[in-house]
């Protein structure tokens, strides 16, 4: 049993279980009221009925002519909360209101290439790879999971305003381009 | 343009670019340069005055900020410029000033107006903001104004200094504003929000029913959240249950919507029925509907099947169903028990839904015990355990008991480590549910018995586990709390370091490490640690108060009704946070242990403690991060694990703020009217209600039971001895106390000598001969301490002999640190007496002898703690102390850990304990040192 609801402002002081993670960072709190300030219906996040937050997702609207779109900045789920279609459901709001309300052609996210995980997640829910941004999550060097650590696949999904598909494109995965050349 | 106001413009752009890159000197010097050429020139001096705060130059800044203002400033760069400065001042009220006066000058200048209004609004004044977007509106004719006077009323209306009488008033103006939009209301979401959210406010139903039956009304809501969250809740105060579940249903069954919320209000309307008939057929109608979901949706989605619990348990409470859903629950667990929430899901049930009766569902779950060969079998034995756990009666919590379930945990948790061992590092371990059901296990062991043996075992368990899963911040969370209990503090800020507490997680979370973290302190001997830890955990309340107006401004901007009131709620919440000022208190209990006590320690300190004790705050401590897997009738792990056993809440906060303050006011020569002239700046905001309380110094007097009950023993021990101390020696500080004119002709000689430029706004009395005083009436009779101020030292040699042969560290610490304080406070108070002058004109010789021998005998009580307390450090110097640090865990658990590894954690503990006793120790020598 989860509730959908808006992310507020205060639900920074209950994120603990999710942003302790890991994989979630926690930002100045400015990066949250930015979003807030200007994209707050693209900001939800599922709670549990005792006030226990599951997880988030943090979206926002740009772009210019075809390439306007939902841009999905963070999705997270806290660890005791995963595997339960959470995240589906929160992407599933961002673009439900990304295609009614701002009417963009797409919707797309980055996602670390060593992720297989979420990747495979994403495929499902009809996303696909558009292009591989080299370096996007910092250059320090060659990890053990090499470039796949540091490189970004741009995950897109069209909308119904691209009834053609136009967003996406089958070889995405062999069109490089570097992190300059993505906002 | 005029050539010589180009070529200023050219040689002023080289001060913006240095304020940029933060060069701060090399804009104060090109500024100077200037000013030689241009003296009068006002954006210059409101440049450097920006470049002079922001090289922490106050002093000087503000008298060129005095300058700046006087001259009226309308000029664009002069007004940014000095937005800035005014802001690092926390002068919000002068920029309000500032603006009107500037627009007032310029009223068709639409820019200026939004600054003078977001000047308002970041003051928070809300009913001169409602004004100026009034008059915006009129002139301007952006339909934005209209709303951004509706919501200022609004924002009126709910603000504390807002007398109750007129709320109502505001609310109505407000409703009549956002009726003479010539746009409906609908066109923007946001727009939509702030009308229905007056409209609830009002009770003004109908009218929000035509808004929200509309086409686009429920064309917002089926897209906005936010908005459909306040249609939810106008239907709910309107009584439209039935409406509600009908809404739900369809939602749920014809757009899948899995929404907790939609199943809840299904269940709402089904029990909204009186006749027993009628509910008895609307209960299986809806558990036809959530079967036939929950059939569907099969293993996808675990809501209908809960909701069909809830549906049962709601039905045997209302006597239609004979028994609680203990079938329904066990379905619930065959399909869902791999799943980590399936205990958090079924908790509620355990406790409201089976009462006592829980033999049929332990035995059900205790079939689950099986030996588990996949990760998800490990799960739903991890759920098993933790339910079974949760249900345990009072009864079965004994010592034993809870060894065997210890055993029965940690056994299962290695048998399975293998399951994990292929996860990248990355990941948590699928088995750390057991360790931390076993340090559950063996802090209730240590309550029941109090040996600290069993916490010794949780720490190699929750240590161990750690090597295995290195990112299970929930091992963490309790280790630092375990090694605060065992006296072992470095360990605990090690693992606190670990978690990476960043930006507002040091409100939520540093209450683990800064919580009477004064214990742990070796500030006297100079190492800083915990107190820089307090200044930096305190930046997010500087982070707020710079950026969160900011984003205030976004959201009036970007027209986002429905955040502004979150935004202003949320810096709020962090402006008079509870741990922002617990962790200032502790801050300046470390503080006095290094630093001489002088007048401008005690003028600062008392000022902001004042503000501090008259702020209503608010609690955003985070306790619900602890995994507390303990049973239900028991303490929570949270509270179980408490230093002292004591919460440090509000009403401890409060006593020390009284404690500290009464005594800080004392020893102050600042009264009211003096620190009213020499304080800058805007002061906190009255509630509507301080008016009728009494004055501070009357609140300070007494301490509510309440507050005395959050102290330990040796805490209230403390407050005893503060009162009667200040009680004692009040009437000869109020009486040697210079009168107001001489602290302030003192403090304008002062702030001369350091700036060069008189105090401002200040008129000293020409005061004869040498700066001395008569006064009309006779000193108050000297007369001799207190017997609680007197006998307080012996008290506490007593009571430390007691604590010494005990095994606790931590109790040695706070008797000792405490000891220490008291005689700081001792110090404070005296520290008028020390002057012969004063004791010679006051006639205060006996009460300089009187404190000089209660000094005496405060040091000897102190220098006999401070040698005991390096005896017992030495004493976990050395290899046996590490044994038997080993030989007291739990054999059973120390099979499965290496020697070596137990042996190195008793190492850490040890060490930990005998520097921070050696420490503790010798700083005491230090403070009596220091404050001699």
């Amino acid at each position: 049993m989860s509730i959908l609801r808006p992310f507020k402002a205060s639900d920074m002081f209950k994120f603990n279980n999710i942003n302790l993670d890991i994989w979630t960072e926690t930002y100045g709190i400015g990066f949250y009221l930015s979003y807030l300030s200007r994209w707050p219906d693209l900001c939800c996040l599922q709670e549990a009925p005792n006030g226990r937050l599951m997880g988030y997702v943090l979206g926002k609207a740009e772009g210019s002519g075809t390439e306007w779109h939902g841009h999905v900045t963070a999705l997270t789920v806290a660890p005791e909360y995963r595997r339960l279609s959470l995240a589906r459901k929160m992407m599933a709001l961002l673009e439900l209101v990304s295609e009614e309300i701002y009417k963009g052609f797409f919707v797309d996210l980055y996602v670390r290439c060593a992720n297989s995980v979420a990747i495979g997640m994403y495929e499902g829910m009809g996303y696909s790879v558009y292009r591989r941004v080299r370096e996007y999550y910092g250059s320090l060097g060659i990890g053990k999971g090499g470039r796949d650590e540091e490189d970004a696949f741009d995950m897109r999904k069209p909308l119904a305003r691209d009834p053609h598909r136009r967003s996406i494109r089958p070889n995405g995965r062999d069109i490089i381009v570097s992190a300059h050349d993505v906002s | 343009m005029s050539a010589s106001s180009a070529a200023l413009e050219r040689q002023i752009r080289p001060i913006y670019d240095a304020l940029d890159t933060g060069s701060n000197k090399s804009a104060i010097v090109t500024c100077n340069k200037l000013l030689k050429k241009y003296p009068t020139n006002i954006l210059l001096k409101a440049l450097k005055a920006l470049a002079l705060i922001r090289s922490q130059k106050v002093e000087e800044s503000l008298v060129l900020c005095d300058e700046v203002l006087e001259s009226k400033p309308t000029h664009d760069g002069v007004l940014t410029a000095m937005m800035h400065v005014l802001r690092g001042l926390g002068r919000h009220n002068d920029m309000v000033t500032m603006f009107d006066e500037a627009f007032k000058k310029s009223p068709s200048n639409e820019e200026l107006g939004c600054q003078t209004f977001f000047a308002h609004v970041r003051a928070s004044h809300w009913k001169s903001a409602h004004l100026i977007a009034t008059r915006m509106y009129k002139t301007f004719q952006d339909e934005k104004y209209l709303y951004w006077s509706v919501i200022c009323a609004i924002l009126q209306a709910n603000d504390i200094s807002t007398p109750p009488a007129m709320r109502p008033i505001l609310f109505q103006l407000a409703h009549r504003l956002i009726q003479t939009s010539p746009n409906p209301s609908y066109i923007s979401a946001d727009r939509f929000h702030l009308h229905l959210s007056l409209l609830r406010q009002l009770g003004l139903y109908d009218e929000a029913n035509k808004l929200l039956d509309s086409d686009v009304g429920k064309s917002i809501c089926a897209t906005n959240l936010s908005c459909d969250e306040l249609r939810r809740e106008i239907w709910q105060l309107q009584g439209k249950v039935k409406e509600e579940g009908q809404r739900a249903e369809l939602l749920i069954t014809e757009k899948r919507d899995r929404n907790w919320l939609e199943f809840l209000a299904v269940i709402n309307a089904t029990f909204n029925e009186e006749d027993s008939d009628l509910l008895k057929e609307s209960v299986q109608k809806t558990q036809k509907i959530f079967t036939d979901i929950a059939a569907q949706d099969g293993l996808k989605d675990r809501s209908a099947l809960l909701a069909l619990i809830e549906v049962e348990q709601r039905a045997h409470e209302r006597g239609i169903s004979q028994s609680p859903p203990v079938s329904l629950m066990e379905e619930y667990f065959e399909k869902f028990g791999n799943k980590a929430c399936c205990f958090e899901d079924l908790k509620p049930y355990v406790k409201s839904a089976l009462g006592n009766d829980l033999s049929h569902w332990t035995s059900f779950l205790e079939s689950k015990l099986t030996v588990p060969e996949t990760i998800p079998a490990l799960q739903e034995v991890i759920n098993a355990l933790k339910l079974i756990r949760y249900g345990l009666t009072a009864s079965e919590i004994t010592l034993e008991s809870e060894l065997k379930r210890v055993n029965q945990y940690a056994k299962l948790y290695f048998e399975t480590i293998s399951l994990g061992a292929n996860l990248p590092s990355t990941e948590l371990q699928p088995g750390d549910d057991l360790v931390l059901l076993a340090a559950n296990a063996l802090i209730s062991a240590w309550k029941l018995s109090q040996s600290t043996s069993h916490l010794l075992t949780a720490i190699n368990l929750l240590e161990f586990a750690l090597t295995k899963s290195k990112h299970c911040f929930l091992a963490r969370l309790v280790l630092i709390r375990l090694y605060r209990i065992l006296g072992a503090p470095l360990p605990a800020l090690e693992h606190y370091r670990a978690l990476n507490i960043k930006q507002v997680q040091n409100d939520t979370l540093s209450h683990l490490v800064l919580s009477r973290a004064s214990t742990f302190s070796l500030a006297s001997m100079g190492d800083l640690t915990l107190s820089t830890e307090c200044l930096e955990a305190t930046q997010i309340y500087l982070s707020n108060s710079q950026e969160t107006g900011d984003f205030i401004v976004r959201a009036f901007n970007a027209e986002k009704y429905s955040q502004i009131p979150e935004f202003i709620a949320f810096e709020d919440r962090l402006d008079t946070s509870l741990q922002r000022d617990s962790v200032k208190m502790e801050h300046l209990r470390m503080r006095l242990t290094h630093e001489p006590v002088n007048s401008d320690v005690i003028d600062m300190e008392l000022i902001e403690l004042k503000f501090i004790f008259d702020r209503v705050h608010h609690d955003n401590r985070d306790f619900a991060i602890f995994p507390n897997y303990q049973p239900n009738v028991s303490d929570s792990l949270n509270h179980q694990t408490l230093l002292f056993g004591k919460e440090e809440g509000f009403p401890w906060l409060s006593a020390f703020l009284k404690i500290y303050i009464r005594i800080l006011q004392q020893a102050s020569d600042l009264d009211d009217t003096v620190e009213e002239k020499l304080l800058i700046g805007d002061r906190p905001k009255p509630a509507a209600e301080s008016v009728t309380r009494a004055s501070l110094s009357e609140r300070i007097q007494n301490f509510t039971p309440e507050e005395l009950s959050t102290l330990t023993s040796e805490e209230t021990k403390l407050v005893e001895y503060a009162t009667s101390l200040s009680g004692w020696l009040g009437p000869y500080h109020d009486y040697a106390r210079p009168p107001p004119s001489v602290v302030l002709a003192e403090a304008a000689k002062q702030t001369e000598l350091k700036t060069g430029h008189p105090l401002k706004g200040i008129e000293v009395p020409p005061i004869n001969g040498n700066g001395q005083h008569k006064k009309d009436e006779e000193p108050p009779a000297v007369v001799d301490a207190p017997e609680s101020v007197a006998k307080h030292f012996d008290g506490i040699r007593e009571r430390f002999e007691t604590v010494k042969t005990s095994d606790s560290v931590v109790d040695l610490l706070h008797v000792a640190t405490l000891a220490q304080e008291a005689f700081i406070l001792l110090v404070t108070e005296s520290t008028r007496f020390k002057s012969s002058s004063v004791v010679k004109m006051n006639k205060f010789g006996a009460l300089a002898t009187n404190l000089k021998d209660l000094k005496a005998a405060a040091q000897a009580v102190l220098k006999d703690i401070s040698t005991e307390l390096i005896k017992r450090g030495e004493s976990f110097n050395n290899a046996e102390a590490r044994k038997a640090c080993v030989d007291a865990s739990n054999t059973d658990i120390s099979a499965y850990i290496s020697h070596d590894f137990i042996l190195n954690l008793a190492k850490k503990i040890s060490d930990s304990r005998y520097k921070i006793l050696e420490g503790v120790g010798k700083g005491i020598v230090r403070v009596i040192a220091l404050h001699t």
